[in-house]
């Protein structure tokens, strides 16, 4: 099943033998859109035009197979930027026509819960995804709560943010401390030496009054707001910014809203397990911190390679070999980029 | 021009006046919104959203730049983050379709004005810097200043009250 991933700003190639990883390559057009201070969608269409080809067929060659050795394809098919979208199913539907092989249009988000069925050489000793799952899915596009309880038939949002996404919240504060795109490693590296407690950010959406409406939302707003109104008294006062004092207490709220509500969570629908997924997952504050929280709750903490983390097509094909193991016929050709595609449509 | 002026205390006010706007709204309506990091435009928009009945969440459109939402009401609600574009004809490049959306340009001032016949201008001002508590609630006063730019816009804005 080879596995074709264009929703954002990486074009991902990835061929799995039901969950067995071949191949994971990606192709990323960050250093483009770092020009421009973030995705821009046109730019990263064009580069996914580009980039497809030569990704292709480098997956190919990592797996060792050729098209007649492929059973069946899978592309995502939302939710994302719509032109980014188009240009790889637009690319599988070709290569579907072409090679006669069956399409398998696939959700993006559940293909980052899928992304942990996959087994590579180095980690046989992981275990085995047990459902049901809560699963934390955190990007520069995503902020999202999932409880799954079936990969194919049962994924429900119990939560997303309501204004930034965490990934953005990260590149804004970034931009509001001087420090260039993409914030999340630039954050990270001024926070090193600075100090988590230094300054006690609000934390969105945690409050008694927004229990109901929003228990597992997220809101990074109210936070950027705080860390602007902080350097701008810094600054009205002629003092320098504590960038690294700032970095770290901002992440600290960060990534202590998106684990207390993960656990919450968990503890709330009995659930003892929790995944990890998206490209924040590279922060290594927010894995800390999840482990501590996860091993303190008896929670079963699971986060797939970082290199699985992040957009890849071996996710989409992970997901693609199960609607064929589970015998599901493929999409309708007609099926087209949706970029507000819900996480209870797993199959377009 | 008339321009329209008032004090929203909390986020839930600046929601409660996106939604009061999105009342007088229809399809070929453009509003700019201005405000730094932190303003309230989001949550304006929000309000705009719901009084639409917008399908999906409206949230920050500034990583996919636009994002449109069927609505009840029929026209789709085209949610715009201008912050990235350089230009009005990157803005242009986006296909929006003005006549038949209801178009929300956030960071749009500067920008969006050639490509549109007429607009709302909104405004947004939070308090800045000066003596915060971080520990305190940040949910705090915003100022709303509305300028109407072309078509009926004056009319329509005085069936709001300040």
């Amino acid at each position: 099943m080879l596995g074709i991933e264009t929703s954002c700003d990486e074009t991902g190639v990835g061929i799995v033998r039901g969950r067995d990883l071949l191949a994971n390559v990606i192709a990323s057009s960050m250093e483009e859109q770092a020009r421009f201070g973030g995705v821009v969608p046109e730019v990263a269409a064009r580069a996914h035009l580009e980039a497809l080809q030569p990704t292709l067929a480098a997956a190919l060659a990592e797996a060792g197979v050729g098209l007649a050795d492929l059973d069946a394809l899978a592309v995502t098919s939302g939710p994302g930027l719509a032109g980014a979208l188009m240009v790889g199913i637009g690319a599988a539907k070709g290569l579907a026509q072409a090679t006669g092989l069956p399409l398998y249009g696939v959700n993006h988000l559940v293909g980052h819960v899928g992304a942990d069925l996959l087994r590579t050489e180095t980690d046989a000793d992981r275990g085995e995804l047990e459902l049901p799952t809560i699963a934390l899915l955190v990007s520069g596009g995503h902020t999202s709560l999932l409880l799954v309880r079936d990969l194919l038939d049962d994924v429900e949002l119990l939560g997303e943010t309501i204004d930034d996404a965490a990934g953005e919240a990260f590149d804004k504060v970034a931009r509001l401390l001087g420090l260039p795109y993409p914030g999340g490693p630039e954050i990270d590296r001024a926070a090193a030496s600075g100090d988590p407690g230094a300054i006690r950010f609000p934390r969105g959406l945690t409050a008694p009054k927004d229990r109901d409406r929003h228990r597992y939302d997220f809101s990074f707003s109210g936070l950027k707001t705080a860390v602007a109104r902080w350097v701008e008294a810094a600054r009205d006062r002629g003092e320098e910014v504590a960038v690294p004092d700032v970095a770290a207490s901002f992440r600290e709220a960060v990534v202590d809203v998106l684990t207390a509500k993960a656990l919450d969570a968990c503890r709330e629908h009995g659930i003892p397990r929790l995944l990890l997924g998206g490209g924040v997952v590279a922060n290594r504050r927010l894995r800390e911190l999840a482990e501590t929280r996860a091993a303190d709750a008896g929670v079963a903490l699971r986060i797939p390679p970082l290199a699985l983390c992040t957009d890849n097509g071996a996710m989409i094909a992970a997901i693609g070999a199960q609607l064929v193991d589970a015998g599901r016929p493929p999409s309708d050709p007609r099926f087209g980029a949706d970029s507000t595609l819900p996480v209870t449509r797993v199959q377009a | 021009m008339g321009a329209f002026e008032r004090m929203l205390p909390d986020t839930a006010a600046t929601e409660a006046f996106g939604a009061e706007l999105g009342g007088i709204l229809r399809p070929g309506d453009a509003v700019i919104l201005a405000g730094e990091l932190g303003a309230g435009k989001t949550a304006l928009t929000r309000g705009i959203g719901a009084a639409l009945g917008a399908e999906g969440a409206v949230s920050s459109p500034t990583f996919v730049i636009a994002r449109t939402h069927r609505t009840a009401r029929g026209m789709p609600l085209v949610h715009v983050d201008a912050y990235r574009l350089v230009s009005s004809s990157e803005l242009d490049d986006l296909d929006i379709d003005f006549p038949a959306s209801i178009t929300v340009i956030e960071w749009g001032r500067g920008l969006a004005e050639p490509v549109l016949d007429a607009w709302l201008d909104l405004e947004l001002t939070r308090p800045k810097g000066g003596a915060l508590d971080p520990e305190a609630d940040p949910d705090e006063p915003r100022r709303l200043v509305a300028i109407p730019h072309g078509g009926d816009w004056a009319e329509r804005l005085s069936t709001l009250t300040p």
